[in-house]
């Protein structure tokens, strides 16, 4: 409902910037997404999501600039690598749980951030970034006049990932992920094997995320190291405690408002909007990080469940007033 | 075997740093289940007090104002370790998941604050020019400031055994690590402990802020994040809550970390993450810790 909104807002957003913000915003409401689905639906803390957005993003900019591959079989090249990578750490990582996990899968997101940011075996560019091959894609993608095919299509991406991420849910393997969330133990002892299961949500996540990766490429023309770091990680889970943990749409919005406004927070200091204010509280409110993760400390301690929790509740107090 | 030496201590020094952040992040983790994020906020704090010091109160390049500033430093980021428990950790007691996602957040708000107050670049500090001599040991020149990490590092080790094992409030720490909810029923308010180890915690971590300002000539706002990611390796390694754990690992990860990255530039760092993984996936509870009840 939300996306087909965004679908008939289309022709209001014309200007080539504010396409460009949302058509990241709908990425990052999408990646948030599949984080929600191992943090919110299976109850998996990782660190370490960073790494598989990055194996699709570079998996599909390699494949596209060393090979002169489409990118449509980059696309395919890069899921079935972020597949492998997720399968092997995925089979290590959750051999041990909780805060351990969390642990072994930010190595392992190090690890990778490590090989980009160092350009390890010449398989980036190191510090700089891994450009697009603008022969690998159709025309209609290349060029500030077509921003708004890009807005299109990475509201397609979210819209895609969304339905992904509900149908998962609703099957039957997604009650298992969330009955683990609840009580792992009682999972093993009706004769299912939790590894097995955790598997299947840390591969999938990782695949969805590698898949918003190959988009974003095409997005942002180009694959970088900031893809693979921690901090990236870091901002998917503040994106889906801010929007409400395990209600779908709440990670979704949790990643608009998140990259809409921490863009749209520079401009407040370059209008001159904080030119009144003394300088200690003034420098750091030009940092949108400042903004945002006080606003995400608040959230956490006063409004449990996040924008999603907080509606949820206004609602109850409605019905009962009736 | 010269090149090697060198090396060798200066990974030690490495170590020494990431020991003193590591040492209050195993206590906090050891006692309270909480997994501090902003610890390498308290860091950058004591670093950016102890350059302020230097270059702008007492900028004589003397060892007495450098030390100073050790202490100083220590004080900064332990106040700030001290007001965090107070307003944020304390009220969410018994939710650790949202006690370490409000550390995440704090982490973040430090770290553009120092951005919108310093600016981005790093601040050169001049700390006395003696802390840069080079000693001979057999044909390999070290640099002294190397000892100066170790021995600081030492000094607190000893501190926290001498804490640990031989006061009231160690007592309480070490009954903590162990069984938090036997010492609260026995009618001991381990909160006080909370704030403690969180004095000592953030206090190690200035002082870790004040000697990596030195050991990477300046402070820029992202110095503490920097040594936050190697100190949660070194705590994990070590085993949560054990400070002779955290130390033996601190030495492992630093001296792995230099010696690898001096052949192949960035291998070493690729080398202590495959290391923690390989730690978690043989032996969960790293090296010295307890197996989890």
């Amino acid at each position: 409902m939300l996306i087909a909104g965004f679908g008939a807002f289309t022709p209001l957003i014309d200007e080539p910037g504010l396409q460009q913000t949302f058509a990241v915003a709908f990425l990052f409401g999408g990646l948030a997404l599949t984080y929600d689905l191992l943090l919110g639906f299976t109850g998996l803390l990782s660190f370490g999501h960073a790494l598989f957005y990055a194996a699709g993003a570079y998996g599909a900019a390699f494949a596209m600039a060393r090979w002169d591959w489409g990118i449509i079989p980059a696309g395919i090249f890069a899921l079935f690598f972020a597949f492998l990578v997720a399968l092997f750490t995925g089979t290590a990582a959750l051999r041990v749980k909780g805060i351990a996990f969390a642990m072994v899968t930010l190595a392992f997101a190090e690890a990778g951030h490590v090989i980009v940011t160092l350009n390890l075996w010449g398989l980036s560019e190191g510090d700089k970034t891994l450009q697009l091959n603008f022969d690998s894609v159709p025309d209609f993608f290349l060029g500030v006049a077509n921003t708004r095919n890009l807005y299109l299509l990475a509201l397609i991406t979210l819209a895609i990932i969304y339905l992904a991420v509900w149908w998962l849910t609703q099957s039957s393997v997604g009650r298992v992920w969330q009955a683990l969330r609840e009580n792992e133990e009682r999972v093993s002892v009706l004769g299912l094997r939790p590894f097995s299961f955790k598997l299947i949500a840390f591969v999938l996540a990782g695949v969805m995320a590698a898949f918003v990766g190959v988009v974003a490429v095409v997005v942002t023309n180009n694959a970088n190291p900031v893809m693979a770091s921690t901090q990236t990680t870091i901002s998917l889970l503040l994106m889906v405690i801010l929007g409400g943990i395990a209600t779908r749409w709440g990670a979704v919005i949790g990643g608009l408002i998140y990259v809409v406004l921490s863009q749209r927070l520079t401009t407040l200091d370059t209008q001159g909007a904080l030119a009144g204010l003394p300088e200690w509280i003034g420098g750091p409110m030009s940092e949108p990080a400042f903004i945002l993760g006080v606003i995400f400390i608040l959230v956490v301690m006063f409004s449990p469940g996040g924008i999603a929790g907080a509606l949820y509740r206004l609602r109850l107090k409605i019905a009962s007033f009736k | 075997m010269e090149i090697f030496i060198t090396l060798f201590i200066t990974g030690v020094g490495l170590g020494a740093l990431y020991f003193l952040v590591a040492s209050g992040l195993s206590l906090i983790y050891g006692l309270m289940g909480v997994l501090n994020f902003a610890h390498g906020a308290f860091l950058t704090a004591g670093a950016y007090a102890a350059w302020y010091f230097t270059t702008e109160v007492r900028a004589d390049g003397s060892l007495t104002s450098y030390a100073i500033s050790l202490v100083l430093s220590g004080l900064v980021g332990a106040i700030f370790a001290v007001a965090t428990e107070q307003l944020l950790i304390k009220h969410l007691y018994d939710r650790h998941i949202d006690q370490a996602l409000v550390t995440v957040g704090l982490g973040l708000v430090a770290v553009s604050a120092y951005l919108g107050w310093f600016g981005s670049d790093p601040l050169i500090a001049l700390p006395p020019t003696q802390l840069y001599d080079v000693v001979q040991i057999g044909d390999a020149f070290v640099g002294i400031d190397r000892f100066l990490y170790i021995t600081v590092a030492g000094l607190v080790l000893l501190a926290n055994f001498l804490m640990l094992r031989y006061t009231r409030i160690g007592l309480v720490i070490r009954a903590g690590v162990e069984n938090r909810a036997m010492v609260t029923a026995l009618g001991i308010d381990v909160r006080k402990a909370f704030t403690f180890v969180f004095f000592i915690g953030g206090f190690a971590a200035g002082l870790g802020g004040a000697l990596a300002t030195t050991y990477a000539s300046g402070v820029g706002p992202t110095l503490g994040d920097a040594f936050l990611i190697y100190a949660f390796i070194t705590v994990v390694i070590g085993g949560m809550g054990s400070i002779p754990g955290t130390a033996i690992a601190a030495v492992i990860v630093g001296t792995t970390q230099v010696l690898v990255n001096y052949y192949v530039q960035g291998l070493g760092d690729f080398v202590v993450v495959l290391l923690l993984a390989v730690v978690l996936l043989t032996r969960p509870q790293g090296l010295l810790g307890k197996v989890a009840h």
